[in-house]
């Protein structure tokens, strides 16, 4: 019953921090490696606003929100607009705005270990006899909630069809009047404000450093290959299988193997699906 | 006329001056515009243990400076901090930053000496050549608690005697450990332990340290585990330590994750204390920030200093000092340790009265200085801060407990200001 509550925790937890990676790049085809910055950048500025400011923790909340899908729009716009259908040139541009946010903050003196969020809720309850605080199950229900959130909205508003054409094929959605830009604008600001939701749910959990966006890209990354690239789906199925795996690595091996197991799954995905378990990217190639 | 009037009277007045500030001078050498003692700090600013240091040297500077600064030979002259960023304490930064930190310190600033860092034992080992090939004495202050720093000098003494250390290495502190539990087992009887460690070397190595010393002394050790640093998830571990009716959980983290570990097993209610190394849970903010979480957790610093206590009469000037001039209480045990580092050079300059490397060091090996972490001698063989339980002798150690919003000192026995207390869920 314990590995189960665990593995589900940190399974969710994975989903939840790979989701914005996975809808900018399911959209727009671009790798956001500022995603990790942005996760920090969310967190460091709700405790701003919080502790500073003395505005209300949801208003904290929803203002970083705010304003990190405005930077995360931006990011597109002024930047990545420039390099696109250069993946390297993309990849490059994002990571080292990533790490000039991130780096930013550490510059500026964000480098005390008390820079934490408050829990949603404080204490803890028994479930079958494991005991868990409330803000991991609050955890399950915003990841189970953005899981619905995020089928509905592709599946039954305008926005999200035109997500879903794009990723799908971008030329016969253009003739179809979508806008591509506007569309990847959207998804970047929709992508940045999902780690933004990640990040005020997850970071309660322990504190803000600048290490822990290093540690999200990585795992954002590490999720989308093992599940796929472009789909929703996938990405889901890559969390719950990491999720439990390191999980039931840290109860029978040993925690320190961890990260051995995750670098062991990227490999053999790499080896025997490149496009991931439920990818559809480069599928045809490897049909080929 | 006023013209002129005027340009005579600055004529009459400038010499006036220049001949009332020279005979002062000559008076009172006090007065004189000495030139200033250039202390080195190399250390990573980017990290708290870098601030911790900066913070500890500056604060004591100012003091020492305000009283008119060190008398060599007579002539009182200020000291001068010049700072460079050897960011080791960052992931990925190579050891050449460190050493080219240090160097930078010595040739462009004209250091006289160099104190504080670098802060990782990698930078600090490979900075010893540094320091040898330009003759200058250096007193490391934080971080570096690899045994490899004194026994270098102890075997190579005449090429590495510019080099010492009052940090202290993981050796006196695993004793030091040692000598706790087996206090605590005395007072409550417990005798199981749960050792959860970063997968980090000297972590690692304290870890199995810790335990050989606890299985010689008659412990069961039920668990021992390794983690990555940067793990955010402890729950596996303390469910084996629940499980396994361990009383004691003994954590060896220095990264910042680790109040992840503390809030799990604070949510989890797992009867069994944390009493460790746990930088995390060091800064003074740290209670707040959790809610109180961390109540009752029980934190080792490798020295005294961070909390005021009685027995050692130095800590209660410096720690409401630092409070006043920082808004916080020093975090660390490097700004404790920092702080002393420029009195202990103001004292081994005024015996020696020179700057001199060659009357410097058999200055700094007579050390014998009342401090923030007890009298502070070295081991004029290998340059080590001495170091055994009792501030009264030498250099000690602190663990303080966190009870109701406050750290409080809980061992060693001889600086202790309150018994150790068990969290509800353990009664």
């Amino acid at each position: 019953m314990n590995i189960f509550i665990f593995g589900l925790v940190n399974s969710v937890i994975l989903a939840l921090t790979a989701s914005g990676f996975a809808l900018a790049y399911g959209v727009s085809r671009l790798a956001n490696f500022a995603h990790g910055a942005l996760y920090i950048l969310v967190g460091f500025a709700t405790w701003l606003f919080l502790n500073r400011l003395g505005i209300n923790y949801i208003g904290s909340i929803l203002l970083s929100i705010i304003i990190v899908s405005i930077i995360g729009g931006g990011i597109y716009r002024l930047f990545l607009i420039r390099v696109k259908g250069m993946p390297v040139s993309e990849i490059i541009a994002s990571l080292a705005l990533g790490i000039a946010i991130m780096e930013l903050f550490r510059w500026r003196g964000f480098i005390s270990e008390a820079y934490m969020l408050p829990p949603f809720i404080n204490g803890s309850v028994s479930i079958a006899g494991v005991m868990i605080d409330w803000q991991r199950l609050i955890i399950i229900g915003v990841g189970l909630a953005m899981m619905l959130f995020l089928w509905l909205f592709t599946h039954h508003t305008k926005v999200g069809l035109s997500f879903r054409a794009i990723a799908q094929d971008k030329h016969a959605s253009m003739m179809s009047g979508i806008e591509p830009d506007r569309t990847a604008v959207i998804s970047l600001a929709m992508g940045s404000a999902l780690a933004g939701v990640a990040a005020v749910v997850i970071l309660p959990l322990g504190n803000i450093t600048v290490e822990t966006g290093y540690m999200v890209l990585t795992n954002a990354i590490a999720v989308c290959i093992i599940g796929g690239l472009g789909s929703w789906a996938g990405v889901f199925a890559g969390a719950f299988l990491l999720g439990f795996a390191q999980i039931l690595t840290a109860a029978f091996i040993g925690p320190q193997w961890q990260m051995v197991v995750v670098l062991l799954f990227i490999i053999l995905t790499l080896i025997c699906k490149p496009s991931g378990l439920l990818g559809k990217q480069k599928e045809l190639e490897e049909r080929v | 006329m006023k013209n002129k009037s005027l340009v005579s009277n600055i004529g009459i007045r400038s010499p006036l001056m220049l001949i009332i500030v020279t005979f002062l001078c000559v008076l009172n050498p006090q007065v004189s515009i000495a030139q200033p003692i250039v202390l080195g700090v190399p250390i990573s600013r980017g990290y708290p243990d870098g601030v911790d240091a900066e913070r500890g040297i500056t604060l004591a500077v100012e003091e020492i400076n305000a009283k008119g600064g060190v008398n060599v030979a007579g002539t009182k002259r200020p000291f001068k901090i010049e700072i460079s960023d050897t960011r080791d304490l960052e992931p990925g930064v190579p050891v050449a930053e460190a050493l080219l930190a240090v160097e930078r310190l010595i040739i462009e600033k004209k250091a006289n000496f160099i104190i504080g860092g670098p802060i990782r034992s990698e930078g600090a080992l490979a900075a010893m050549d540094v320091l040898s090939k330009h003759k200058t004495v250096s007193i490391l202050s934080a971080g570096v608690l690899s045994p490899a720093y004194h026994k270098r000098i102890a075997d190579n003494y005449d090429k590495y005697k510019y080099c010492f250390r009052t940090t202290g290495n993981v050796v006196p502190m695993i004793e030091g450990t040692i000598r706790t539990f087996e206090s605590i087992r005395a007072k409550k009887g417990f005798d199981k332990a749960f050792i959860m460690v970063q997968d980090v070397a000297h972590a690692r190595a304290a870890g199995s340290a810790v335990k050989d010393g606890l299985e010689k002394k008659g412990w069961k050790i039920v668990g021992h585990e390794v983690y990555p640093t940067g793990a955010t998830d402890f729950s596996v571990g303390l469910s084996k330590a629940k499980d396994g009716k361990a009383q004691y959980l003994i954590p060896w983290f220095d990264m910042p994750e680790v109040s992840i570990l503390m809030k799990q097993w604070y949510d989890m209610k797992v009867p069994a204390l944390p009493i460790g190394y746990i930088h995390a849970l060091k800064d003074e903010l740290t209670w707040k920030a959790t809610d109180g979480k961390v109540a009752y957790s029980v934190v080792l610093y490798a020295k005294a200093g961070s909390v005021a206590t009685r027995a050692i009469p130095m800590t209660e000037k410096f720690v409401p000092a630092h409070k006043k001039k920082y808004g916080v209480e020093p975090r660390s045990e490097w700004a404790s340790t920092s702080y002393m580092v420029a009195y202990i050079l103001k004292d081994a300059i005024e015996r020696a009265k020179s700057l001199e490397p060659d009357l410097i060091i058999p200055a700094l090996e007579k050390t014998d200085l009342m401090g923030t972490y007890g009298r502070i001698k070295f081991d004029p063989k290998n340059h080590q801060i001495i170091e055994n339980g009792d501030p009264k002798e030498t250099a000690v150690d602190m663990w303080a407990q966190w009870m109701d919003g406050k750290r409080v000192t809980v061992f060693p026995d001889k600086i202790a200001t309150k018994g150790l207390e068990l969290p509800p869920w353990m009664k």
